[in-house]
């Protein structure tokens, strides 16, 4: 009886790893080198390209925009060139002739116009671009040539346009009575990829489009899987079962060591992408002050950060935007660590030291609370190393950690005194985050409203977005930058960067100007 | 028995509202916007007010707390339980009806698993109290009861799938991509069952009948199998039949490890996600299920055991 059982389960066992080691073998070998597995922790969603419900990797290889954003500035895409009319006020497109979307469409300049109608439906879900609030028409004159008129002019115009969304061509046959606001027939776009195969939280796959209009990219399909938890993603790729990692979010510093001497994987890192970074709510009565603010950003070790919690990947931020952020190159001193100084500071703007080592001015201790996304493992590391370092400067920090959507309440209604931020970075960076700054939707709004020049602020960036001289344009960002910098409302902590960790057999893995896009078409297998 | 029957089926109705609605009232204490959140969800990169409102008027977030929950119970009485806010082209039924199968097949295959493991096992320890594959099973058990099985699942991959190269490390498609999954979550109830199982048949042994069968010169294998084991199966079934609603509501983070594309991960996404619908639906479900499995294994015992039909009667 015993042995009987024994035996079925000795021969169960048996016949289970024979077959499984059998299938796996098999699924081995079949991986072609024109096809790559990439990954994502979420599923693709609706690629709409209208709208925001998508991932915007996948949108970026299904659909073309007019331009592109690139390191050495606009490059044409779905126009060929165009023109600026000497007020600034109206865009003239030449539209590059012969190509077609993939079901064989015409993509001409009505086809565009269509797109266009189908966006200024929907308009008030994008007047975050502040072109649809200067938007007066758009026309299609004849089929290779578009215009666009403005109420006024708009330096960022071409940057918005050349954003994933919502300015990219889908084909007219897919929308649904002229209009994408209620969805989409088919995710039909111009762009070097067509989405031939989706199941649900599983995977997608993309082959290369036929009809594209520019060169064939290397590898002709692309299949995503989706794998929410960081060490599976890893070990998926330990075992090939997929060939690239990429993303800000979508590795740990950990990780990313592990593999930097490896021969079978090989890891890219970006330039910064965005900063991350501790507003400072100068509504605050402490940090009202800015001694105090100045104070504090002496006292933050970027560099002791950026070694201990990032490996070194992350490099320490001295400003709000890197230098390599357009308009941001400007010269800004940084703020040095210098814990005696810090010291002095407080003592100067009369916080003098309590005999419970915890500074005190006119009966008043100086407590604070810095608010951070629980959902970040980073930013709770770094939460308590500062909450020790300005604990040393008689600083009683205390730390609070939210789920990130109250998080994010927390921070739009201004109910923080420090909270951990991360900017939009590019290509929003930085006429986007300055804009959204007059605005009550970050925290930015509600931290900055305690500086006196905050009225001065806000109307100087208003100027930068409608200024048409390069020049003038530049000394405005100068001075905005230089006072949101000398005011301190910002504390920079080191600058994230896009991350990527694939097989070595896979080649041309680059980063583009927008940090979601994934250049697939550079890549090749070798 | 079929009067038993129907008195509790009626006694569910009210439960499932109060369920329905305490859950309901407890989503919206939560302070963040729906709305907004949905927004943030579709990485809109400055959510204006107007953006908001916009939203707040498709999802129907404008009409009071009280008539938003009779709206969407009124409408589940159809089968009509909304759509996804965060996704409002997919339905809700239809996000259900996606991601259920995945569950049911982890579910089944982990129940499988604890049936064929636990049983024998427990069995032979009870059999062999005290002997060496007794004391090694027992620290097994202590120490797999204490391990997380996030962190089980984590080397399981390690050890299974890289190291021996047997199955794939995550996803769905073939019997290969369950069996890790399925053998995680089957782990903690494994260890239950063994103890359980085991110390039921140490109890039973103590019963007299076991001395009298002795006597009356069956064979061990015989009294042990027919009449000790099957009297210790009685508790196990009840705590099986709990454990069904209990496995497919309790697979949420071992879907995650293994990207298993079933309804825990729905669910924690949905919460993050501030979906209304879809938890409230999620809920609905779950609490439906533990209802009826209790009514169902109820009267299972109540056909098993002749006491307990009187009793109902």
């Amino acid at each position: 009886m015993k042995k009987k059982l024994m035996g079925i389960i000795l021969a169960g066992m048996l016949v289970i790893m024979v077959l499984s080691g059998c299938a796996s073998q098999a699924a081995g070998n079949t991986s072609s080198r024109e096809e790559l597995v990439f990954v994502n922790y979420r599923d693709i969603r609706d690629l709409n390209p209208h709208l925001y419900a998508g991932e915007m990797y996948a949108q970026e290889m299904l659909y073309d925009t007019l331009v592109e954003i690139t390191e050495n500035g606009y490059e044409p895409v779905l126009a060929q060139s165009w023109e600026i009319s000497d007020d600034g006020k109206v865009y003239t497109f030449k539209i590059r002739p012969g190509v077609t979307f993939s079901d064989g469409e015409v993509c001409d300049a009505h086809a565009i116009k269509a797109n266009f109608d189908a966006i200024i439906k929907n308009k008030e879900r994008h007047t975050w671009l502040e072109m649809m609030n200067l938007l007066v028409s758009v026309e299609a004159p004849d089929a290779e040539t578009f215009v666009i008129s403005l109420s006024e002019p708009y330096y960022p115009m071409l940057t918005e346009l050349g954003v994933t969304r919502p300015f990219a061509m889908i084909s007219p046959k897919a929308m649904k009575d002229g209009s994408t606001k209620d969805g989409v027939n088919g995710y039909i776009g111009t762009g070097p990829y067509v989405l031939t195969d989706f199941v649900i939280d599983e995977y997608a796959v993309f082959e290369a489009n036929e009809n594209y209009w520019g060169e064939q990219p290397a590898i002709k399909t692309i299949r995503v899987k989706v794998i929410p938890d960081n060490q599976t993603r890893i070990m998926a790729l330990e075992k090939g079962e997929i060939d690239l990692i990429f993303g800000k979010n979508m590795i740990d510093a950990e990780a990313i060591n592990k593999y930097t001497s490896s021969e079978d994987f090989s890891v890219e890192l970006s330039e910064p992408t965005s900063t991350r970074q501790i507003v400072l709510n100068t509504t605050n009565a402490i940090l009202n002050d800015k001694t105090v603010r100045q104070a504090l950003s002496h006292a933050t070790d970027k560099q002791s950060i950026s070694d201990g919690v990032f490996h070194g990947l992350e490099k320490p931020a001295d400003t709000l935007f890197a230098i390599t952020v357009p308009y941001c190159n400007i010269n800004l001193e940084a703020y040095a660590f210098d814990m005696e100084q810090a010291a002095t500071m407080l003592e100067t703007a009369g916080w003098k030291l309590g005999s419970d080592g915890i500074r005190e001015k006119d009966g008043q201790k100086m407590a604070l609370t810095l608010l951070y996304n629980s959902d970040s493992v980073t930013e709770q590391t770094i939460s308590e190393y500062l909450q020790g370092e300005y604990g040393k400067l008689g600083v009683a920090l205390a730390i609070k950690g939210e789920e990130e959507q109250s998080y994010r309440d927390n921070m739009k209604a201004g109910h923080f005194d420090l909270v951990f931020n991360i900017c939009w970075g590019i290509p929003y960076d930085p006429q986007s985050s300055l804009s959204g700054m007059r605005r009550p939707v970050y925290g930015d709004y509600a931290a900055q409203l305690g500086l006196t020049d905050k009225a001065e602020i806000d109307q100087k960036i208003g100027q930068i977005l409608v200024s048409t001289d390069e020049t003038k344009r530049q000394e405005l960002y100068t001075d905005v930058l230089t006072r949101l910098h000398e005011d301190a409302v910002y504390i920079p902590i080191t600058y994230e960067c896009n991350k990527a960790l694939f097989t070595s057999e896979l080649k041309g893995v680059e980063f583009a100007q927008s940090q979601y896009e994934v250049p697939f078409t550079s890549m090749y297998f070798e | 028995m079929k009067n038993y029957i129907a008195k509790r089926i009626l006694t569910t109705i009210p439960l499932l509202l109060c369920i329905t609605f305490i859950c309901f009232v407890f989503i919206n204490l939560i302070p963040s916007d729906p709305a907004e959140v949905a927004l943030r969800i579709r990485q809109t990169p400055v959510i204006t007010d107007e953006a908001i409102q916009a939203v707040r008027l498709e999802l129907g977030l404008d009409d009071p707390f009280l008539l938003r929950y009779l709206n969407w119970l009124g409408d589940s009485l159809h089968f009509d339980f909304g759509v996804s806010y965060t996704n409002p082209s997919r339905t809700v039924l239809g996000e259900i009806a996606r991601c259920l199968p995945a569950t049911l097949q982890l579910a089944g295959a982990s129940l499988l698993i604890v049936i064929l493991l636990s049983l024998p096992i427990g069995f032979f320890c009870a059999v062999y109290k005290d002997s060496w594959f007794d004391r090694l099973v027992r620290g097994l058990v202590f120490m797999t009861t204490a391990m997380p099985a996030y962190w089980v699942g984590l080397l399981l991959i390690w050890l299974v799938s890289i190291r021996w190269n047997l199955l794939p490390t995550s996803g769905a498609g073939s019997w290969q991509h369950l069996v890790l999954p399925a053998f995680t979550v089957a782990l903690t109830y494994i260890s239950t069952y063994i103890r359980l199982i085991r110390n039921n048949m140490l109890e039973n042994m103590k019963e007299d009948y076991v001395l009298y069968a002795q006597a009356r010169g069956l064979r061990q294998g015989t009294i042990l199998v027919k009449h000790v084991l099957k009297n210790s199966l009685q508790t196990c079934i009840v705590a099986i039949g709990m454990s069904i609603p209990q496995l497919i509501a309790g697979t949420i983070v071992v879907e995650n490890v293994f990207a298993w594309p079933g309804l825990g991960k729905l669910c924690i996404t949905s919460i993050f996600n501030r979906d209304y619908p879809v938890i409230q639906t999620y809920v609905l479900m779950i609490g439906t299920l533990f209802i009826l499995f209790n009514l169902i294994f109820d009267i299972v015992q109540a056909l098993a055991d002749p006491r307990l039909r009187r009793e109902a009667e």
